[in-house]
Formats: structure tokens, sequence, C-alpha cells
């Protein structure tokens, strides 16, 4: 299937030099803390916690509509520690899901709903599909498909994902456009 | 996109006659076939655990029963477990002074479940060290496959000696002159020389008796209530089906299934169409022949409500993942005339001076070939008729159209560059570098009804440069590949 066209208000985005489109309704916590490699979706009310810990994402992520991205933290005999977080290029996460992990590697898709527990690591090249809840500190390995609650491997994911990812990110940053005004 | 949780909405035929989408499809560029996951040679290339991404020999892989040494599952939930550290203080009676010591222990942190629970002691190393549990009926086990193993090689041994002595029945020379060598030695008065096999006969392992004192029936199992909760579930239990713990407190840790880097080999060349690298973390390939990589993608676009009987305009996308320009054309398929597709590729009459050259190369010694041609497939497959039921049929246009080649560079340019192709407007409806959006007119089946799921299929054709260099041919070859494609298109809406 080809994407269809997804349309945002033009007034309600900010573009910025290198190409990252993000919503004027997100809430970007510690704004300093956040580093948007280029060509990155950011939809609204998603919430990114760069107050936390430092938030790095590669190019052509896309963050939709009420995601959270969450610094994870570890707790150590004298409190609380939060660790910077990294995304990877070519990532997509899904509406309403919430990324706790210490590291997603590149062309990782998550799906809607999705609940990634404390310093999960997710490995390049793997799916999460819809409505996971993976398990704190879970490590996801490459080219596998988790799924269910609590999330199991449930599959494998076919060895061109760099590719299809690439392509999947790339068309639909392509098919993001501003309505028209008619 | 579909590839990656959407339904699969166009599918292509493998060479073996099984339907699949394009990215699960593999592209032998030597036998030019489309091959799938179930006509091709898996094998396991390397043995590594998903969690601690450690890279094991096959033969500790075997050793250690595929399981890493260092990582553990949850035996009550099955997910991974964690190792925590904690404080342990002096204790009563020591020197109150001392540094507190680290200790570490398992934790699952789904269903916090910890080694502590089940009494295993915590240890003072970080990984490593943990308590293995012995299986009761190990020596038994071993007993018997021992045994086992005992016959197999015995079995395979008397083989041996059997094609030995069919050999000699034409060959040997004593059988020529009538005399044994078991007959000779008769002859002299020594003792025949006993039967290799019979001496090693494989040591039977002690037999199973059955016993007749049964333990003591319980009461409790009559006056107490049952508490589930201390009893293991049946995914539990067979989690590990050596110990099959009935009780909770007999759970213990579980070490991680290896997982398995494996290549792909196609079956009727054997060349490689996957390869991965060695690394686990890597994602990279050594030889990646995917069908995404060599044949157009077809992608569905739009198409107007079904309606039986009547025409409907369908939008698809062709994309050219290759680096030279192609021609595609669309052929009608029906269902009867597989057998005529059995000739799926055909080369381009260009060069023909490159069918002499064939034989010329089979004159010189065999290291010297390095032509994929000349290898002989070792399996033929004899493909499956495709049974999809074709509810729609397809005004196949007359014309062709070009795709040109990909270029990544093409991204960044909006001039929106048509390379000047001439394109029969009532069949290319759009095009931008290596992509062309085509329209086709199909009308479904006047006697299906409403909700049918309609399916229509075409014979792609496109030409398919093969760039593999071999001695006697330094030229990229041209063939034209067929290939099917099935687009489901969802169900009828209205009979007119």
């Amino acid at each position: 299937m080809e994407l269809q066209d997804v349309t945002y208000n033009k007034s309600e985005y900010v573009e910025t030099a290198s190409g990252n489109k993000v919503s004027r309704q997100t809430v970007l916590c510690g704004s300093q803390n956040i580093v948007l490699q280029g060509k990155v979706i950011i939809q609204s009310d998603a919430i990114i916690r760069g107050d936390l810990a430092n938030v790095r994402t590669g190019r052509y992520c896309i963050i939709s509509k009420e995601a959270v991205i969450r610094p994870p933290y570890k707790k150590f005999s004298k409190g609380v520690a939060f660790f910077p977080m990294g995304v990877g290029d070519h990532v997509f996460v899904g509406e309403r899901s919430i990324v706790n992990a210490a590291t997603v590697g590149s062309y990782v898709y998550i799906g809607k709903n999705v609940v990634i527990g404390r310093r999960c690591v997710l490995k390049d090249c793997c799916v999460i599909e819809d409505n996971t809840i993976i398990a704190p500190e879970t490590v996801v390995p490459p080219f596998t498909r988790y799924g269910g609650s609590p999330g199991m491997e449930i599959g494998s994911v076919p060895e061109c994902q760099q590719d299809l990812m690439i392509e999947f990110t790339r068309s639909y940053y392509q098919h993001f456009v501003p309505s028209k005004l008619i | 996109m579909s590839y990656i949780v959407q339904p699969d909405v166009v599918k292509y035929a493998c060479t073996c006659g099984i339907l699949k989408p394009i990215s699960n499809l593999y592209f032998c560029r030597h036998c030019l076939e489309i091959r799938c996951s179930f006509c091709v040679c898996h094998e396991a290339d390397s043995h590594y655990c998903g969690k601690c991404a450690e890279n094991l020999p096959s033969s500790e892989a075997r050793l250690k029963k595929n399981r890493c040494g260092n990582c553990f599952d949850c035996p009550s939930c099955h997910q991974q477990l964690t190792t925590r550290a904690a404080n342990v203080g002096p204790k009563n009676g020591e020197d109150t002074k001392a540094t507190p010591r680290k200790v570490f222990y398992l934790l699952c942190l789904l269903c916090r479940w910890s080694s502590r629970d089940v009494g295993i002691p915590d240890q003072s190393a970080v990984s490593g060290g943990w308590p293995e549990r012995e299986n009761v009926y190990a020596n038994r086990l071993q007993e018997i496959q021992d045994m086992y193993k005992g016959i197999v090689l015995s079995d395979k041994q008397q083989k041996l000696e059997k094609d030995k002595k069919k050999q000699r029945r034409y060959m040997s020379f004593t059988d020529r002159t009538g005399i044994t060598a078991s007959m000779l030695r008769k002859r002299v008065g020594l003792p025949d020389v006993p039967h290799p096999l019979l001496k090693s006969k494989p040591k039977e392992p002690t037999k199973a008796i059955a016993t007749e004192d049964v333990e003591p029936f319980l009461e409790d199992l009559l006056t107490q209530p049952v508490n589930l909760s201390l009893i293991t579930t049946m995914e539990q239990r067979l989690v590990q089906p050596e110990l099959q713990p009935t009780t909770v407190d007999k759970l213990f840790p579980i070490h991680k299934h290896l997982s398995v880097k494996r290549s792909q080999r196609c079956r009727s060349c054997e060349h490689n169409v996957s390869k991965p690298e060695y690394n686990p973390n890597s994602i990279k390939f050594k030889i990646q022949l995917f069908a995404y990589y060599h044949i157009p993608e077809v992608r569905l676009i739009t198409v107007e409500p079904l309606r039986a009987g009547k025409v409907s305009e369908l939008l698809i996308k062709f994309i050219n993942p290759t680096q030279h320009q192609t021609t595609v054309t669309i052929l009608p398929y029906k269902v009867q005339d597989d057998l005529t597709l059995e000739e799926c590729k055909s080369e381009i009459a260009q060069q023909p001076e490159e069918k002499q050259s064939i034989p010329v190369a089979s004159s010189q010694p065999s290291s010297l070939i390095h032509s994929s041609l000349s290898r002989q497939p070792s399996i033929t497959i004899k493909p499956r008729s495709v049974t999809v039921p074709i509810a729609a049929s397809i005004e196949v246009p007359n014309n062709t159209f070009i795709l040109p080649p990909r270029d990544d560079a093409a991204e960044y340019d909006d001039s929106g560059d048509t390379h000047n192709i001439q394109d029969d407007p009532k069949l290319v409806v759009w095009r931008k570098s290596n992509k062309a959006v085509i329209r086709l007119k199909i009308i479904p089946e006047s006697d299906s009804k409403i909700g049918d799921e309609v399916v229509v299929g075409f014979i792609m054709q496109h030409v398919y440069v093969n760039t593999i260099t071999t001695v006697d041919n330094k030229e990229p070859q041209k063939y034209e590949h067929k290939i099917k494609v099935f687009l489901k298109l969802g169900g009828l809406v209205g009979n007119e």
C-alpha cells in the first residue's frame, strides 16, 4: 500500500532549517537537552522529557501524537540518576506509546500504545507491535518482532527491514504536508 | 510500509508457487529465479545470545545445550532476569567495622520473582557462579543416549561393510580363486576371527523396572484447600522439561536460549542468497540478494469502488530498485497457463556470440571455470501451481513503460526530471525518478457477491540486467524476467 498524505495545519508546526517539523502543541521539557538531527517529525501532544537527561534522535524519526519519550532512571544506594537516551535513525514511534528505553537502535518500528520499560535496549531493525508492554531492562535483539503483554519474541523481521524503514520514514516525511487553504 | 505491520496486499509468486510479499523473497542472481524461505537451504552460521550478544562456536553451543551461560530467563514469566546488587552489612558476632559487602541476586522486573525466593544463595560476582541444577536422571539419560549413538555407529559400519562386500564380489582376488579369508583360516586350522561388529555391541542400559511400593496417599490432598498460587502453570513446567517443577518453590532460573544467525543458499545452484555478518549486533550482510533490491516493487495506490461486472480504475505504482533502466510489460495471467510460465526468463538476443562461449569454458580445466552457468543444479524443485481464485479481469495495456534507474541523489532534486520519456498518457499517470504510477482497468466477475474478496493477477515482465561478470563474459547481460503478481483489492461493494 502506498502511504496516504497526512496533512497538518501550517500554523501549528515549526519547521527548522534542518527539516525538523515540531508541533507547537507538544511538551518539550528542557529543550536545550533535546537534539533532533534533522527531518524529524514530532506531532501534537507528544512529550519529550529533556529536563531529566539528554535526548538525542537520529535523522528521519517520527514521534506520533501523544507519544512520550522519557529518559530512563536507575536507582542507586544514594538516590536516583537519569541516563541520557539515544534514538537511532529512521525510527517510528506510534501514537500513545511510552518509550523509556536506554537506547533505541536505528530502523526500529514501535507501534501504537506500546510501553517500552525502563532501561530497555532496542537493537537495530526490530519491530514492536501495537499494544505491547516490554518489561524493564529487556534487550530486544536485531531482526526480532516483539508483541503481547508481557512482550515476548513472536516472530522475525524480513532481512531488508533496513531499507523498508528508510523507505517508510522518508515517504512519511514526504507525505506529511501542510493542508492547502481553499 | 505494508510489509512492516499492515496486511500484505501485493504478493508475488515465488518460483516454488508460494505467494509472499516482496520483502520476504530472495532473487538468485545466478539462476535468475525468485526464491522464498521455503525453497532455500538454511544454514546456521553462528550461535549468539540475544541479551548479552556473546558469540559462541557451535561446538560450545552444543555442549551448553544451546543456552547462554550468563543470561537467565525468569522461570515464572519467562522474561529476562536482571542481576541486582545489594549491600550486606557485617553479621552479628563479626567485626562490626568491616565494610559492607556487595552481593548479587537475580530479579525479574516484571513479576518480581527473585533468586532469593527459592533460597539460591547470593553471589559475590556479577555474572556466573550460579548453582546449576543437576537432573536426577542425567546418568540414565546419558546411558540411553550413548546406547543409541552406538547403535547409529554400528548401523553405519554395517552399511559400510555391506558396500565393501558388494564391491568385493566383483573385484576381489580371493573371490576369483574361490578362497575367502575365513575359509583360508579354517583350512589352515586357525579359529575364525570374530566379526568386528559383534565385538563392539553397544552396551544396553539397565532396564526400567516398575516398582510396587507407591508413595502413601496424602490425606492433606483431600483436607487442605488447594492454594493455586503455589502450584506452577503448565507453561512454567514445560519450559523446563527435564525438571518440570510442580510447585513454585522449585522454580529455578532458566538459562537463556541462544539465537542463530543463518545464511540462506539457493537450492538449485547452491549460491548464497543471504549471508549475515558474524557480529550478532550487526545488521549488515555480506551477501544480500533480496528480491526487494532486484525486482520492481508494485504498490497499490487506489482502486475505485468495485462493482460486479463494472469497470473500475486501479492505480498502481512501480518502483525500480536497480541501477539499470528497465522496461515493464504487463501480460495477462490466466489460472490455466501456469505451465507456459515454466521458462520465466529469457535472454534477450543481443549478444548471440555469448552462447557459443559456454562450451569453450567447459573445455578448460575446472579450476578456471568461475562461470555460474556451468554449475549443475543439485536439486530440482517442481513448482506447485498457484491456487488463487482470480475474481476480476484486467484490461491489459498494449504498451510497455520504462522505469529509469534508481538515483539516490534524485531525492534532493525537485526539478521534476522526467528523463524525456515519451509515455502513453492513458497508461502512465505520473512519474518521478525511478517510480511510475500506471492506470489499469479491472472488471470484477459479474457473478460474484457483495463482500467477496476481489483478487487480480497479472504477469509483470521486466528487463533484468545481470551484472555478474564471468571469465568468458565481461559485459552485463540483459534478461527478460517474468513474475506473477497478485493484488488483493478488498471486498465488492455493489452489484450494479
